[in-house]
């Protein structure tokens, strides 16, 4: 008796076959996207891991960086502070050294012939020996070509610039690092692990390609570059045995006690050999983290966006099925007046989820992995670094396929306990289609016209129905929605901080005391400019008592200088108090749990310092602490890292620029390089917010179909009473319109949720992600649910215009 | 006595897998201004095809049908609703009022559609069909008989030329059916309104002015009775 049961039930269900496409549709696409993030972040896990790794066919990415870019320590210095370093160690860890190795790396520019036009193309230069144990280029198999640089007049040009700027091997390159320029040949073309993201030191904006490169010359040729002896260096490599726990900033246990050790043992070589230097880990390395973050964002989102849509898939099963019950009322109590048990029933409706989920997951399944390796072939466009393998394991199809079941079977309970308990006699005698209206609703729509009030009373007729409709239009708006507001947001930020409140046309970095030259330059051509400080030297101990790094601002002036800052609360630091009164970024006041009127220790360039917090300011990705520059000098012994220049019409960046400078950014190019990095991103959860976007219309329609054939009742009564199809249509349109305006509201505060959640899950010390409602997108939003909603009225009109009222009348006479 | 409405040789037929059904086969009659005309039949013997037919629910497949003097339209749905709005009352066997709607406002929206809205009027109907303590009551809170009464309120508060009901009082017991119908006939000679009635009950026959017998789709007998009374 019970396959008959299930196959009446099945038929049942393939009357509805719309509505059970959906249903399986979502489904499928909520495993498709879990498995399209999951096995994606599988496999750029596997990526780092591989470019990272300690082998031949990895770069062997350093433990820990120990740095100065405004100074130079000499061999010698270097040599005593890995000896020393040896010695705290062995007293200070079981961990052993692998490698302490010193490095030069410099800002520089590249002088690129762009067909007859002389292009200066910001830079930075490595000097990495031959031999060197860590942080060497990687140079895959079958995605690279050459060979590291050896000689003198070699250089490695990194992959991702090599087809933009149509370089190849055995090519000849001018480049500069702040005195003059030199002549290399490119003998390969490879990656770096510290440069997996093309964005200059201190952004994580990597410029459009071709805008910034990066090269990697022997130590050899650094010296023939920079004019300094062999072996000077501005950074120390450390590569200890194995892989030492560090502090992920992202989360809120510590789990950086084994670099820890190794940290306290630098700390010691560090003073007594006198260096002056700031040390950082992994999670301290602003271009490994943000790649690391990228990653764990990937892996955080394959959970939420995947229980989000079978939520969604749930709630449309929930609600198809207990339509099916209503409208099978009849039917089941014939069966239960037949002898059919309780049990009996109650299993077809528990299976048809099952069978349903099943089949999504099934389709889910075969289409995951084309779109997993449609993110990763867009992962790898966007940041140019090969993921050669690329597998799904089970634990990824069970991690996704298990809940999605479970959700689905238990969006099959309520219906199938409701379809069990109906009472054949109640059934037969039509009391369950009685019922009492609101009298609280009859109150409050008794002055408006009754077809108004009809309308109205019959939307909200099944609260629980219409609540669950706005959870589901709320969960497909939150996927699309907060992705748009969280881009409108950063993009509201940065890109207004960047156009309205600056002013500069280009920013040329200088060495130490390089700035006159600079200064004169701009002279010459009549340029105006002005001096800053903007360097990654300060670093404060949070909360948690774990050093956290932040770049210092230091301006003449916020209110009439080329640059200002949006200040969000507070005033503007007055260099006239005793103790240094500065503005801090309001992602770092959120970190630090910091407050306007604080005086807090912070260590500049290695000084420990009072300074005072008076303004909050929006607009940094990266934490910052603003000062009035002749403060940071006194505290830096820095008079500017680089000069703002406003150029005068017909006046372009020539050689003598370039030489003589330490790099150089042209604003629109970093406009143009956020623009297009959100967009990119934006791009990557394009395919989540269309499926949002049709995961509301598929709800909405699904909730229409079913008032109206709910309807059909009082729809037929009325056109047997002679209510004309356009009367009828325009109640129908009423309702709808009541439907997508609170649905639309609704939509909108989801969907700043998700931003605000989404923006949370993204936000770390290194990269925080501010929210801001962009009136704008809240609008669309919400004009979009409407407009899906009045879009559905058609097909109730449409299902008016086809009824039968000869079948309907024989209907209401039964 | 004005003719109200003329049937000539009205056909339906269907076209079914076992063949063609011939529901009506050649009906001819006419009704007169003011007329309550019953008809009776057994199942399946095509009174409700007719009460379809003369509501303009359904088009006949031949023969003539005028109302008023003009064609009653056929096979246009929206012509078919605006004839039945502008001269069509219906009253159905299970009242079929709006639940979300109070007995008052069930009638409001009759009028509301039709764009004859009048509040008094409504109320007097109620008053008519002697529910006028209930006008707030929603039809889930009132009896099977209110219900019907409520229906027959709500099919001539537009004023309809003439009034259809199927089995109205199908669902009713023998006490509450005979108050159903003395306040239809109450409201139909008060309103002055034509109204046709299909029925199985013998018994309603005394509230009717005529009665027509109808067997196999074809009028086997058509009968003044009452005459007297009225």
């Amino acid at each position: 008796m019970s396959t008959l049961l299930n196959k009446r039930l099945a038929r049942s269900l393939w009357r509805t076959k719309l509505r059970l496409f959906a249903v399986v549709f979502m489904v499928s696409v909520g495993v498709f996207a879990g498995i399209t993030f999951g096995g994606y972040s599988h496999n750029l896990d596997g990526m780092y891991e591989t470019m990272h790794g300690d082998d031949k066919d990895g770069a062997n990415l350093g433990d820990l960086w120990i740095d100065n870019r405004s100074t130079l320590w000499s061999t010698e210095q270097v040599a005593d502070f890995c000896l020393e370093l040896t010695r705290s160690l062995a007293e200070a860890s079981s961990q052993g050294l692998d490698s302490c190795e010193g490095r030069t790396i410099l800002q520089g520019a590249m002088f690129y012939d762009d067909n007859g036009d002389e292009k200066i193309i910001n830079s930075l230069w490595h000097g990495i020996p031959s031999n060197a144990n860590s942080d060497r280029v990687w140079m895959p198999e079958g995605h690279s070509s050459g060979r590291v640089a050896s000689a003198n007049n070699e250089i490695v040009i990194d992959a991702h610039v090599a087809d933009a700027l149509k370089l190849t091997i055995d090519d000849n390159v001018t480049i500069g690092a702040g005195n003059a320029s030199a002549e290399f040949t490119i003998v390969g073309i490879g990656y770096h692990p510290l440069h997996v993201i093309m964005a200059p030191e201190g952004s994580i904006f990597p410029p459009e390609a071709g805008e910034f490169v990066v090269g990697y010359l022997s130590d050899t040729g650094m010296s023939r570059l920079t004019g300094n002896d062999l072996g000077s260096s501005n950074l120390i490599v450390l590569d200890v045995n194995g892989t030492p726990s560090f502090d992920l900033p992202d989360t809120e246990v510590y789990e950086g006690e084994e670099i820890d050790d190794i940290k306290s043992a630098v700390d010691t070589a560090i003073n007594s050999t006198e260096l002056d230097a700031r040390v950082r880990d992994r999670g301290q390395n602003e271009q490994v983290e943000v790649m690391r973050q990228d990653l764990e964002g990937s892996k955080r989102a394959t959970v939420p966006f995947t229980v989000m849509i079978a939520a969604i898939a749930s709630i449309t099963i929930v609600l198809s099925l207990q339509r099916l019950v209503q409208s099978q009322a009849k039917e089941i109590a014939v069966l239960r007046t037949l002898g059919v048990p309780r049990k009996s029933l109650l299993s077809g409706y528990l299976i048809a989820p099952l069978a349903i989920g099943g089949l999504g997951c099934i389709i889910g399944c075969l289409i995951g992995p084309w779109g997993m390796n449609w993110m990763l072939d867009f992962y790898q466009n966007i940041v140019g670094v090969p993921i050669i393998e690329r597998t799904i394991p089970l634990a990824t199809y069970s991690t996704v396929i298990i809940p999605t079941m479970l959700i689905v079977f238990l969006s099959g309970i309520l219906p199938a306990w409701k379809a069990s308990r109906l009472e054949p006699l109640e059934i037969l005698s039509g009391q369950n289609e009685m019922r009492v209206g609101s009298n609280l609703l009859r109150k409050l729509t008794a002055w408006m016209p009754t077809t108004l009030g009809l309308s109205i009373r019959s939307s909200v007729r099944k609260p629980i129905r219409l609540t669950m409709t706005f959870v589901a239009v709320g969960i497909s708006l939150m996927l699309f929605g907060s992705i748009q507001m969280m881009s409108a947001g950063i993009q509201d930020t940065l890109i207004t901080g960047l156009e309205d409140d600056q002013s500069w046309d280009v920013q040329v970095f200088v060495m130490t005391d390089g700035e006159d030259a600079v200064l004169e330059w701009a002279a010459n051509v009549s340029a105006t400019t002005e001096l800053l400080i903007e360097m990654p030297l300060g670093t404060v101990d949070d909360s948690s008592d774990i050093s956290r790094s932040f770049t210092v601002v230091g301006l003449e002036s916020y209110t009439d200088g080329m640059r200002e800052v949006n200040l969000i609360e507070g005033t503007l630091p007055d260099n006239s108090q005793p103790t240094t009164q500065v503005m801090m970024d309001e992602g770092a006041m959120v970190f630090l749990g910091w407050d306007i009127g604080d005086t807090q220790s912070v260590s500049i360039n290695g000084a420990e310092t009072a300074v005072e917090i008076v303004g909050i300011t929006r607009g940094e990705i990266s934490r910052t602490m603003y000062f009035i520059r002749g403060e940071l000098t006194e505290i830096t012994g820095i008079n500017a890292t680089s000069v703002y220049l406003v150029m005068p019409e017909g006046v372009e960046i020539d050689t003598q620029l370039g030489e003589i400078s330490a790099g150089i950014v042209e604003r629109q190019t970093l406009i143009d390089g956020i623009e297009s990095l959100i967009e990119q991103q934006t791009q990557i959860f394009q395919a989540i917010m269309y499926l949002g976007l049709l995961f509301t219309i598929a709800v909405m329609l699904n909730t229409m179909i079913m008032n109206v054939a709910e309807r059909d009742f009082e729809l037929a009564t009325l056109r047997v009473l002679g209510a004309s199809t356009k009367r009828l249509g325009s109640m129908l349109l009423f309702e709808s319109l009541l439907i997508g305006i609170i649905g639309g509201i609704v939509g909108v505060f989801f969907a700043y949720g998700g931003a605000i959640g989404l923006a949370a899950s993204f936000s770390s010390w290194e990269f925080y992600v501010p929210v801001v409602i962009v009136p704008s997108v809240a609008f669309q939003l919400m004009f979009g649910v409407i407009i899906i909603a009045i879009a559905m009225t058609p097909i109730g009109v449409w299902r008016l215009r086809k009824m039968n009222l000869v079948e309907k009348v024989k209907d209401l006479s039964q | 006595m004005t003719n109200l409405l003329q049937m000539q040789n009205i056909e339906r037929h269907y076209e079914t897998p076992a063949g063609v059904v011939k529901a009506l086969d050649g009906v001819s009659f006419e009704i007169t201004q003011g007329e309550r005309v019953i008809l009776l039949g057994p199942s399946g013997s095509g009174k409700t095809t007719l009460l379809n037919c003369l509501s303009s629910l359904d088009s006949p497949t031949g023969g003539s049908y005028s109302f008023n003097g003009s064609d009653v339209p056929r096979n246009h749905s929206e012509q078919m609703t605006s004839f039945r709005r502008e001269n069509i009352g219906y009253v159905f066997q299970f009242f079929n009022l709006l639940q979300d709607l109070t007995v008052l406002e069930n009638i409001l929206l009759i009028q509301e559609l039709s764009g004859k809205k009048d509040p008094k009027r409504a109320v007097e109907l109620l008053k008519l069909v002697g529910l006028e303590d209930e006008i707030n009551r929603f039809p889930g809170e009132i009896s099977g008989g209110q219900q019907q009464r409520v229906a027959i309120a709500r099919s001539i508060a537009k004023r309809p030329n003439l009034l259809l009901g199927d089995e109205l009082t199908g669902n009713l017991d023998t006490e509450t059916s005979q108050k159903v119908m003395s306040a239809l006939v109450n409201a139909c000679k008060e309103e002055n309104i034509t109204a046709v009635f299909v029925t199985h009950d013998e018994g309603l026959v005394q509230y009717a002015t005529r009665v027509i017998r109808i067997d196999s789709g074809k009028i086997v007998s058509d009968k003044l009775v009452n005459t007297a009374e009225e």
